[in-house]
């Protein structure tokens, strides 16, 4: 590392100096921040294939703004503790990747910055550039505390030969979609045979897939908490039918797979027909030349609500405040907006600005216009700091009602029980 | 005068040499262990600068919280099933690999196991194990056997933890019992041999007695890690199907990093856990104390 030189300071030099810092400030506001900060933290939960195109990304930012980012990349469960562990202590990064139910209990925590009006228009950052439910995600308790990326969501992958051996094919040749959930039933009742399964949700796990579990909550009105956001919301009629059918996919339909799974492995294989699952899939899909097709999340309940989990990127806390550093990770935030398309094509999210919809290399794909498509029906987790840690104990509940270890009631009574007993 | 002097600088040189080792203990043993004992008495939340003392609240909510008593229950089986493979097949692999030609290259096989981290364990047979596409299901299809989802049954997720453990460690064992076979005198067994006593007879006079505090060894230190079994849970089953192979250490490492970073509850877990892996190891000390010479 150079040591900084000690010599006296000339006329010449002050003057030269003073001329670079006019230039400077004449410079937008993200070239401004590449020139005073060189380097940047940058902590992300992109370990799948999206990770890779990062990478080839943040070399470009790099190669085009000077700013070095110091990536640390670790599995999303692992990356939020590290956040609650190291921001409190200054060591947290300067950015960092979370999702969307995240923002509430950093929030409350006093993990995250808030982004203020200011900071927001400085960034040229509006609201009536995004999709409304990604922008108001990363509001808590009326205070904005991040920006969406892209929104990760669940659609209908429909495996071509599977469906073809089961004739479920349309008029066009194509596989058929279901309409509605006994459709999808008796549908996936033809398909499924031995060890090849009818239908699925979750990419691995199915038992335990809470994001499913909540996308199906959600097409019924009901959700993990009720509308006070205090107790459980699991034990109305509309939760307890879910579960009802969570409960008989395996055991009493013989349709889904085992609870542990793994689906994408299944569906990869031409052993799973239909299957509910993320946009983030489909990019390995077709890199492991699977023939399939999507089609919107069905409605299987009474809405046709689609699950969505929009990135969000946010400031931790620093240690004490970093202007040019701060500077530079904003750079680094306009910048992907502004190349958000790429991020959208080759790593298969949409993105949360609507600044790429109308490109014609997007909506020319198919899987990223039926993704596009399902914008008006995305709905988020609830708003409170209790959301995550009342997932972590949904999962094995839903397990069990999955496996047939508890009847359906009584998984979501338990499951009520467990919800309303975590603190405040 | 000489003498005690020079016992004196002989005491203070020992303390000396003993500092850094004594330091580091205090530093990363004793004051953690301290620490998550005054935790357990407090709500503290990781990453709230705040926490005030609640006595034995936490303590209190242990005994109510049935998922703690689950755990418990799973991780007492885990360590009873698991300690009757770990102490026979290693020992018995140790038997046949004493002697022979190919017993180098065969403990080297059988210790391969032991080599790997337990994520690449835990993956490898989650793979194998896959339901789905996974090749033990395949072959048995094959072979006309009924399959099942083996970590995602109730009634078999237990013992496919079981028995992935026993392939990971049974290699360490087994060179733990060579170990102790060898130190046995041979002309013990001559010396039986002379008297008429045949294998078995010889095995149960001289090898058993003479093994015991290996066995003493194999069965406290498998208990003890049983009792904080976690990579292997974490890995396979997530603790499920629901909450069958949930066990205390995945429970409490939910209840420090993922429900709510309760770190108060989550040491007294903890501490109650020391308390009972203390208990049964005070067990099996006096239970297979007896005759044991170190």
């Amino acid at each position: 590392m150079r040591q900084p030189s000690h010599t006296a300071v000339s006329r010449r030099h002050l003057l030269a100096g003073a001329a670079l810092a006019g230039a400077a400030s004449a410079l937008p506001a993200p070239r401004r921040a590449a020139a005073q900060s060189k380097a940047i933290t940058y902590w992300n939960g992109l370990t799948g294939a999206d990770g890779k195109v990062m990478d080839e990304l943040l070399d470009r930012f790099t190669r085009e703004t000077g700013v070095k980012v110091e990536q640390q990349r670790l599995p999303w469960a692992d990356l939020y503790a590290k956040l609650q562990v190291s921001v409190p202590a200054g060591e947290g990064p300067d950015l960092a990747l979370i999702h969307t139910v995240e923002v509430p209990h950093f929030a409350s925590d006093g993990i995250l910055e808030p982004i203020d009006d200011a900071a927001l228009a400085a960034a040229g950052m509006r609201g009536e550039d995004y999709l409304p439910a990604t922008w108001q995600g990363g509001v808590y308790e009326g205070k904005r505390y991040s920006l969406p990326l892209d929104v990760p969501q669940h659609i209908l992958y429909l495996n071509a030969k599977v469906m073809k051996d089961a004739g479920l094919v349309a008029a066009d040749g194509r596989p058929r979609v279901p309409g509605s959930r006994d459709e999808l039933v008796s549908m996936a009742k033809r398909i499924a045979k031995g060890d090849t399964y009818g239908f699925a949700i979750g990419t691995v796990g199915p038992g335990r897939y809470t994001w499913g579990f909540h996308n199906l909550l959600w097409q019924n009105g009901a959700n993990i908490f009720a509308k006070d956001l205090k107790r459980a919301g699991v034990t109305e009629p509309a939760a307890l039918e879910v579960a009802e059918f969570w409960g008989a996919l395996e055991a009493q339909h013989k349709i889904a797979p085992p609870a542990n799974a793994n689906c994408r492995d299944a569906f990869t294989a031409g052993r799973l027909g239909m299957w509910i699952a993320g946009s983030w899939n489909f990019t390995g899909l077709r890199e492991a030349k699977v023939d399939f097709t999507v089609a919107p999340v069905p409605r299987l309940f009474k809405q046709p609500v689609v699950w969505a989990m929009p990135h969000q990127y946010s400031f931790p806390k620093p240690k004490a405040a970093d202007r040019a550093r701060r500077e530079a990770a904003w750079a680094h935030v306009r910048w992907m907006t502004d190349h958000v398309a790429e991020w959208t094509l080759k790593a298969g999210q949409v993105s949360a600005s609507r600044k790429s919809h109308t490109d014609p290399r997007i909506t020319g794909d198919p899987v990223l216009k039926t993704l596009l498509a399902q914008a008006p029906n995305w709905q988020v987790g609830q708003s409170t700091p209790r959301w995550v840690a009342a997932e972590n104990v949904t999962r094995p509940v839903i397990e069990s009602v999955y496996t047939g270890q508890r009847a359906a009631r009584a998984g979501m009574e338990e499951l009520a029980r467990q919800i309303n007993a975590l603190p405040d | 005068m000489g003498a005690a002097r020079q016992r004196r600088r002989q005491t203070r040189a020992a303390y000396l040499l003993l500092a850094p080792g004594l330091t580091l203990f205090v530093v990363f043993r004793v004051y953690p262990l301290l620490e998550g004992l005054r935790l357990s008495f407090t709500n503290a939340r990781l990453g709230r600068a705040t926490a005030a003392f609640v006595g034995l609240d936490n303590y209190a909510r242990l005994l109510a919280d049935t998922r703690f008593h689950v755990s418990l229950v799973n991780t007492a089986f885990y360590a009873v099933a698991s300690t009757v493979p770990i102490l026979l097949l290693p020992l018995l692999l140790a038997l046949a690999l004493n002697r022979g030609a190919l017993r180098t290259l065969l403990r080297s096989v059988f210790f391969f196991p032991f080599t790997l981290s337990v994520v690449t364990v835990g993956l490898a047979w989650l793979w194998l194990l896959d339901p789905v596409v996974g090749p033990f299901n395949y072959y048995l299809r094959a072979l006309g056997v009924p399959t099942r989802s083996w970590l995602a049954d109730p009634q078999t997720a237990m013992w496919a933890i079981i028995a992935t453990t026993v392939w990971w460690v049974t290699g360490y064992y087994l060179v733990v019992y060579l170990a102790g076979l060898q130190d046995i005198p041979r002309e013990l067994y001559e010396a039986a041999a002379l008297d008429g006593a045949g294998g078995a007879r010889s095995f149960v006079a001289i090898t058993l007695p003479l093994l015991r505090p290996v066995l003493l060894f194999v069965v406290v230190t498998h208990v003890i890690g049983s009792f904080q079994l976690f990579g292997q849970v974490f890995v396979l089953t997530g603790g499920g199907p629901g909450d069958a192979t949930r066990t205390v250490v995945q429970h409490l490492f939910e209840t420090a990093f993922q429900n709510f970073f309760q770190f108060g509850l989550a040491s007294a877990m903890a501490w109650v856990l020391f308390a009972v892996i203390l208990v049964f190891s005070l067990v099996q000390f006096r239970l297979l104390r007896g005759h044991t010479e170190y």
